[in-house]
Order: structure tokens, then sequence, then C-alpha cells
């Protein structure tokens, strides 16, 4: 994956990250450049049971309206995580996600550069638990926009 | 790709593949997803209280569920020529391995447009008890043909 080592124990960096007294609505969120490789999206295909041609047939995908390859929609779940930083406060261990909306424009293809434009943008307490919202552009290497969206997450006390 | 029916009627359902979470699928959406959360790996960690929740046992991701609720649109979409918009969802129960959730969804509006013609639908994925695991609703597209991918896309 472009030569990224993600991290995978989200107790390693765990005392680095904001917690929700911490976390500021407004404030930009640390955020990296990634490419998205064919490999990255048909693992992320075959884990859901998405086995559209479109993601892995080049010929049928080049005489799409796509002319190529790309990714489902559904991978900014996997950019959402490697855009940002280990000690990023979304992968504080027992954020439960409560829902998400997510507005798509063109779709993620492979060798895409990805970047992230990311904040908290509002917190409150409701029925005892804490929540923060974040919203969330990507773009790709020409600058457009791929999809945007903001998510609702229950935070660990 | 085809370009069938647009002209989809308030009411039409729209069903997807059931999804089946495993310990083994759970583990393998963590690498594919980078999402590693304890929720999802740690039997001992889920022994705790989540404020007022207490889940019992590791949970498939939230985020599954989308990818399953997009596989069901996008396989309608795009044997249609329509492009998927927008997806909204609200997880209300859990997902746990040994669980079948299923998803369908219903349209519920319709609009013409400049671009193409946008549909409004309902979304709900039950699991195999019949309980609702998740909501949403979802908004589509079907452009116009000489609107290409009805997108201005720089390749």
């Amino acid at each position: 994956m472009s030569g990224t080592c993600f991290a995978t124990d989200f107790w390693k960096d765990d005392a680095r990250r904001k917690t929700w007294e911490q976390i500021v609505p407004g404030e930009p969120r640390e955020t990296i450049p990634y490419t998205l490789t064919l490999d990255a999206i048909q693992k992320y295909c075959r884990v859901v049971g998405d086995l559209h041609p479109l993601y892995f047939d080049q010929a049928y995908a080049d005489n799409s309206r796509y002319q190529g390859l790309i990714a489902p929609p559904s991978i900014h779940i996997l950019l959402m995580f490697a855009c940002t930083p280990a000690h990023d406060w979304m992968r504080s261990p027992g954020t439960v996600n409560a829902g998400q909306s997510w507005s798509y424009h063109i779709p993620a293809r492979p060798d895409d550069t990805i970047t992230l434009q990311a904040r908290a943008l509002d917190k409150f307490i409701k029925k005892d638990r804490l929540f923060v919202v974040h919203d969330n552009v990507f773009f790709n290497q020409h600058g457009q926009v791929i999809c945007a969206g903001r998510g609702w997450t229950i935070r660990p006390f | 790709m085809r370009q069938t029916n647009t002209r989809f009627d308030i009411g039409h359902q729209v069903s997807g593949t059931p999804f089946s979470p495993t310990r083994a699928s759970i583990r393998q959406f963590c690498e594919a997803s980078l999402d590693f959360n304890p929720l999802h790996l740690d039997d001992e960690y889920m022994q705790r209280d989540f404020g007022k929740t207490h889940f019992g046992s590791i949970i498939m991701h939230g985020m599954n569920n989308f990818g399953v609720i997009t596989k069901m649109l996008t396989d309608w979409l795009y044997a249609h020529g329509g492009i998927q918009r927008r997806l909204e969802t609200r997880w209300k129960l859990p997902v746990k391995p040994g669980d079948t959730i299923s998803p369908a969804a219903v349209v519920t509006g319709s609009k013409d447009s400049a671009t193409g013609r946008w549909l409004t639908l309902d979304v709900r994925v039950r699991n195999q008890r019949g309980e609702v695991v998740a909501v949403g609703q979802a908004m589509v597209e079907f452009p116009r043909p000489e609107d290409g991918l009805g997108t201005r896309e720089q390749r």
C-alpha cells in the first residue's frame, strides 16, 4: 500500500489521542495523502462480497461508461483510516459508529492519490452518551471531489 | 452498460444479497478497512459496558453493513445506467458473527432535473430474526444518456 505501514494496534497510540473534552469542533484533523491501489480496492470488495466486474474486469470496465476500473462508492471506509495518522481520535478504542451520511460525485480509481480534508464538526451529550460529529471531503490528484460525508460517533468515556 | 427502464415507480422494491459475518470476515474487514478497533476483535474488551450499552461480544463493523447496502444499490444501478449519489445510515442494533443480514430498499420519490432523473429510497437492513439493524435513505441518479457520467470527471 504505497509503502505506508498502517497501525493495527489501536491501543498503542491511545494516550496521544484527543479525548471528547479535547476535541474542538471546527478544528481540522491531521491527514495524510494516500495512493489507492487496485489491490486495496479488490481486498475491500472481496470482504463485503462485492465482485462487480467494474472493480475486477479490466476489459469490462474499459468498455463501460467509466472507461476503466473504479472503486465502489463505499471505498471511503478504507480511505477514512488510510488518510489519517495512528494518533487520530477516530481510532480511540471503544468508538462506536452511530450513523453516516455520504454524498458521491465521481468514482475513486486505482492509482488515484487521495487527499482528505476532515474536522470535528460538533460534539454533544445525548442520553448520557458523548457524541462527536465529523465531516470529511476526499479529493483525487486533480483536486476533484470524490465524495463528502459526515458521521456520528459515540466516544468512549 | 445497459440502459433499460429508469422510470422506476414509487414503491419499486430493491433487495440485496444476504451477508453472514463470521469472526474471520470481521477480521478481514479490519484488514481491508484499516479499522482495528477492539470492538471488532477483542471479546474480553467487549465484556465492558459502553455507556448504557453492553454488547457482550465482538460486533461487525457498522461500515461493513454500509458496504452491503452499497452493493445492493450499485448492483441495481449499474445494470440500469444509474449512479449512487447519496447514502445515509443509522445503526439500530449490533450485528454479530452468526447473524445473517439482508438489505432492502423501496423507491419513495423521484424528480426530473436538467441532468437526469433522481430517485430517493428508504433502506432497511434486517437480521435473520426480522429485527431492523440499520435504516437509511439513499439518493440515486439516472443521467440523461448525452451526459455520460453525469459528472465532469478529468481523466
